[in-house]
């Protein structure tokens, strides 16, 4: 289950994805990352329009037996945050490359997205 | 791959089934298959089964067995009848929590020790110690028995129903009490069918010798009991206030703290603890555990201060926390300062700013395992 790992995504190395929808880049976490954290049952977002750097951490994502961080893939400012996460943070572990998106960012500066890992790098991290 | 850690006798089951396993108590256990929530209901509403095979089985058998397991625990086994068992707690010589277990009578000179894994050595030494110069000998079984734990309201029809298919001879789960236990042949081996458990529903626990672990459970999930690991256990005993040691548990913490007093009897001859205990009864908790029910969703967790509302006093710590999978809210258990009890509000520091809760007296939810 863990496999799924759309190539037309990028990745960081806190088991994040990217997709940059042009003027905006969607975030949220890898089927990788919430089959390894269990039931979500509360996500914690940064409130729109907050600026953040790069790995700043900006949120967190709680299951049943932990609490992880989220962090900026990469510096700029919080457009929209999830707020279908409130009341349904379940849907991060049941869609978590559709429903279960976190936030929208502006990136400060696009080629930042470069910088990210692809489909392969990522898939190399997870069976690393 | 193992690390050195102890597998039951169904862990390459559990490994080909697609769970989740973990380093529990030097144990190599499951802690999810489907789903920590998805495997919580299906206790709640329908049926279960956990593989708690790290827990501990000790036999104490002989004409002084009783007097051994009184002079080891805090509760009184003189209490029990044949078929019949009791919550009782290990308290060391300051009066401090070793551990809590169950303790089975299975006839007057034959009783069944089930601590938990990281504390079976330490039962078994205070039960060896208790039998120095009496009739009586202690053995620990734990390697050689399986334990699962069959566990909703479905549980006591769908266990009988397989140890049929399996040709059991013996008591019926239904027919057997609350809190009782039978002995069951299957296959010509003795299988102990124990109706306790740690989930709030009603059930049954099987102590079962390793060969038939793996067609017990097999059977049980072909009958429709689901898989369950350890993350639901968790917030199933938790929804009902129980204790784990450990967490609420330790030698730091008497029973009068933990609301267990009702678990040690002093209106007996000497056991392990006795006069700290006696001393600590006298004396009083200078803090107790109760629930805490908090606003919002955000889960609290084991380690948050709690503080008295408005002020940076702090009057307690949680133990024990999540967000109750039955009820939606986060839900806790905390150590607070004696002048605290329900109805009490404080405020929990649950990262970010405080949050409100209130005092509560678990269970968090109804449900009674005795039905």
């Amino acid at each position: 289950m863990s496999e799924e790992i759309p190539s037309t995504l990028r990745y960081t190395e806190q088991h994040e994805w990217v997709r940059d929808d042009g003027e905006v880049i969607v975030v949220g976490i890898t089927a990788f990352a919430q089959d390894q954290l269990g039931d979500v049952v509360y996500v914690d977002l940064p409130t729109p329009g907050a600026a953040v750097e790069a790995g700043q951490a900006f949120g967190e994502v709680e299951s049943t037996k932990s609490v992880s961080d989220l962090y900026a893939p990469v510096a700029g400012e919080i457009v929209e945050r999830n707020e279908e996460l409130d009341d349904r943070p379940e849907l991060v572990n049941a869609d978590p490359y559709g429903e279960g998106w976190l936030v929208t960012m502006a990136p400060a500066d696009r080629t930042a997205l470069e910088g990210l890992l692809d489909a392969a790098a990522y898939r190399q991290l997870t069976e690393g | 791959m193992d690390d050195g850690l102890r597998t039951t006798a169904l862990t390459a089951h559990h490994r080909a089934a697609g769970a989740k396993l973990a380093a529990f108590a030097g144990w190599s256990m499951p802690i999810s298959f489907s789903g920590t929530l998805a495997e919580h209901r299906a206790v709640r509403d329908d049926v279960g089964v956990f593989d708690v095979s790290h827990l501990g089985t000790v036999w104490i058998e002989g004409p002084d067995a009783a007097e051994v397991v009184g002079r080891a625990f805090t509760n009184d086994p003189a209490r029990l009848t044949d078929g019949s068992s009791q919550y009782t707690l290990c308290c060391d010589e300051q009066g401090g929590v070793v551990d809590d277990l169950i303790v089975y009578r299975l006839a007057a000179e034959r009783f069944v020790a089930v601590p938990n894994a990281a504390n079976t050595a330490d039962v078994v030494a205070a039960l060896t110690t208790a039998a120095q110069g009496r009739a009586a000998r202690v053995a620990d079984a734990s390697t050689d028995v399986a334990v699962l734990a069959v566990q909703g309201p479905r549980s006591l029809e769908v266990a009988d129903q397989v140890l049929a298919m399996l040709g059991a001879a013996g008591t019926p789960a239904t027919d057997t009490e609350p809190l009782g236990v039978a002995t069951v042949e299957v296959r010509g081996a003795a299988l102990l069918l124990c109706r306790t458990g740690y989930t709030g529903e009603r059930g049954v626990e099987l102590l079962v010798p390793g060969e038939v672990a793996a067609p017990l459970w097999e059977g049980l999930g072909a009958a429709g009991a689901v898989a369950c690991g350890l993350g639901a256990r968790d917030t199933l005993r938790l929804e009902m206030g129980y204790p784990l040691h450990g967490n609420e548990l330790s030698t730091s913490r008497t029973p009068y703290e933990a609301r267990l007093g009702w678990a040690v009897r002093l209106d007996r001859g000497a056991f392990r603890g006795r006069e700290a205990l006696v001393a600590a009864k006298e004396r009083g908790p200078t803090q107790r555990l109760w629930g805490l029910v908090a606003d919002g969703r955000r889960p609290a967790r084991a380690g948050l201060a709690v503080r008295r509302p408005g002020t940076d006093e702090v009057v307690g710590t949680t133990t024990s926390g999540s967000l109750s999978p039955t009820l939606g809210v986060p839900i806790a258990l905390a150590y607070l300062d004696a002048d605290l009890g329900p109805g009490a509000q404080v405020e929990l520091d649950v990262r970010g700013p405080p949050t409100d809760a209130e005092v509560v007296r678990p269970p968090f939810v109804t449900s009674d395992p005795r039905t």
